[in-house]
């Protein structure tokens, strides 16, 4: 699964997995900026961006083709609509659109991919995002798989309890509305439990990151760099 | 309905960006007032909820099936501020750990499904309530949170320029329409199923009388209808009206210094004039609901 694989290429070890998220987070949205106000037509631009993406790639040692391949998961949605603008005799924007959506995937997949989400969340938190966010993305991502789980066990109970028959058009609704409802109550009840055992172990409020962050000269230094790139792709310098 | 990166322009990201975090950061600083501290964990459980429960399959008809969005049922269970958070933080983990939605684009993301979708389902809610239609008012909350949300994201890429054309247009109006129908009828469903195990859990909504947010979701429903309604029929009837008013001509010399490139004077004008004639549509159309409320009222009294 797509986030399966995500997770094991941010543990890999690199130079660049070992960046402080924050300098990954601000460089990341920098580029994203640089490439949404691109002109249209800068052809040469982008294929700049594409170049240090990739150098970005190989030097965090994550699998190229792979990540091409993971970023088209734009592409249905973008083609539909660059097709449309290219009908209607807007060339420029249907280029640009399959373009700029797909080196922004791609920018957003090598983040992700060289920064393990946990981390991803600290940065955040330390660059600014509302504490109470922070604390709703991680039990987020720390229960989505267990809910999930329980969810699909619902759905294989229902299966085997013969859900699968043509159930008379009145009831239809009933039944799934239920398993939505128990998995409510489940889901609630399970975040009681859950915070009553983090009471216990001395929980206050605020989640620590394992490896606390520290933002280094290096990470410095590689920020500035790419940002210096950066800019200097998008002023044409 | 997540847009991706790529799609939208500069002042249209950019704004809806800055919208979004300045809501986002006043949401999670209330929720974090309001609510108890094991309210916040809970939060993120719930998050996961909706993720899962978009895993249930619900039988339409002849042989298709769909799933519940959520943002109405969470609005009517953790109430709408805790609502718009969560909804808010489902957003940002798909756009980060899924690609599912751009990162600049999330600030859009989250006015259309986060904060839109949740204020218009609380509303309906609320004065639908009141009036004794329980059931209709959490039926049009689930019903319009899909539509406003979907209208919105159509209506950010008319204003960015991108040409749908009117067929297609047509097809996602038709096909958000039906799955708004569907998200009704299941938060219903679900919301009754829910009572059913123990009434606690759906909330009444809290009797404060603030308009304001009235007139938002009476704006955000009209945002809608304008923008989608500029950006597919008469752009050259819109062209018209705003060189009639002159404000393309400013418009021109506002934009063309600044932003010389190909793109900025592509859609300097345009979005102007879409904003324009979407904001005089808003407003005439804004007095008439507020005409229309008063002579309900009115006759309800009398």
């Amino acid at each position: 699964m797509h986030h399966v694989v995500l997770e094991q290429w941010s543990r890999r070890a690199s130079r660049v997995h070992a960046l402080d998220p924050r300098a990954k987070l601000v460089v990341t949205l920098l580029l994203l900026i640089a490439i949404a106000t691109s002109p249209a037509l800068g052809g040469a631009q982008f294929a700049a961006y594409a170049g240090l993406l990739a150098a970005v790639v190989l030097a965090a040692g994550l699998p190229p083709g792979g990540v091409a391949l993971r970023a088209g998961i734009v592409l249905p949605f973008a083609g539909a609509l660059a097709v449309m603008n290219w009908l209607a005799g807007d060339v420029a924007r249907s280029v640009a659109i399959l373009l700029k959506s797909y080196l922004s995937v791609f920018a957003a997949l090598v983040l992700v991919g060289t920064t393990p989400v946990a981390r991803l969340f600290a940065g955040l938190e330390r660059l600014g995002a509302p504490r109470s966010l922070v604390l709703v993305l991680q039990f987020l991502y720390r229960y989505l798989f267990v809910i999930s789980e329980q969810a699909q066990h619902m759905r294989l109970a229902a299966q085997s309890r013969g859900a699968l028959e043509r159930a008379p058009r009145r009831t239809r609704l009933r039944a799934p509305a239920s398993a939505v409802a128990v998995l409510f109550a489940r889901s609630y009840r399970r975040a009681e439990a859950v915070y009553q055992a983090m009471l216990a172990r001395g929980f206050a409020g605020h989640v620590e990151p394992v490896a606390p962050l520290r933002l280094a000269g290096k990470d410095l230094l590689a920020a500035g760099a790419a940002s210096g790139a950066i800019l200097a792709i998008r002023l044409g310098l | 309905m997540h847009i991706p990166d790529g799609f939208l322009s500069t002042p249209v990201w950019a704004g809806l960006g800055a919208a979004g975090l300045s809501a986002v950061g006043l949401l999670g600083r209330r929720v974090q007032r309001e609510l108890a501290e094991s309210a916040v964990p809970r939060l993120g459980v719930m998050g996961a909820f909706v993720f899962a429960a978009q895993m249930i399959n619900f039988p339409i008809a002849a042989g298709t099936s769909g799933h519940l969005v959520g943002s109405a049922l969470l609005t009517y269970t953790l109430g709408p501020a805790p609502a718009a958070l969560v909804m808010s933080a489902v957003l940002v983990l798909q756009a980060l750990v899924f690609q599912d939605g751009g990162i600049l684009a999330l600030g859009a993301n989250v006015v259309n499904m986060a904060l839109a979708a949740v204020l218009v389902a609380h509303l309906c809610y609320r004065y639908l309530e009141r009036s004794q239609l329980r059931g209709a008012g959490m039926f049009a909350g689930g019903a319009l949170s899909v539509l406003v949300a979907g209208g919105l994201a159509l209506a950010e890429l008319g204003l960015s320029g991108v040409r749908i054309p009117p067929a297609i247009l047509g097809l996602s109006l038709g096909l958000l329409a039906v799955n708004g129908l569907i998200e009704g009828a299941l938060t219903l469903a679900v919301v009754r199923a829910l009572e059913r195990l123990s009434p606690g859990w759906v909330r009444k909504p809290e009797a404060e009388a603030r308009p304001a947010l009235g007139i938002l979701l009476i704006a955000g429903l009209l945002l809608v209808t304008a923008g989608v309604l500029v950006a597919s029929a008469a752009p050259d009837s819109l062209e018209w009206l705003a060189e009639e008013v002159g404000l393309a001509e400013r418009a021109r010399h506002l934009f063309e210094t600044p932003l010389a490139d190909y793109q900025a004077r592509f859609i300097a004008w345009p979005w102007l004039a879409q904003a324009t004639a979407g904001l005089a549509g808003l407003a005439a159309a804004f007095a008439l609901s507020v005409s229309l409320g008063r002579l309900l009222i009115r006759r309800r009294r009398g």
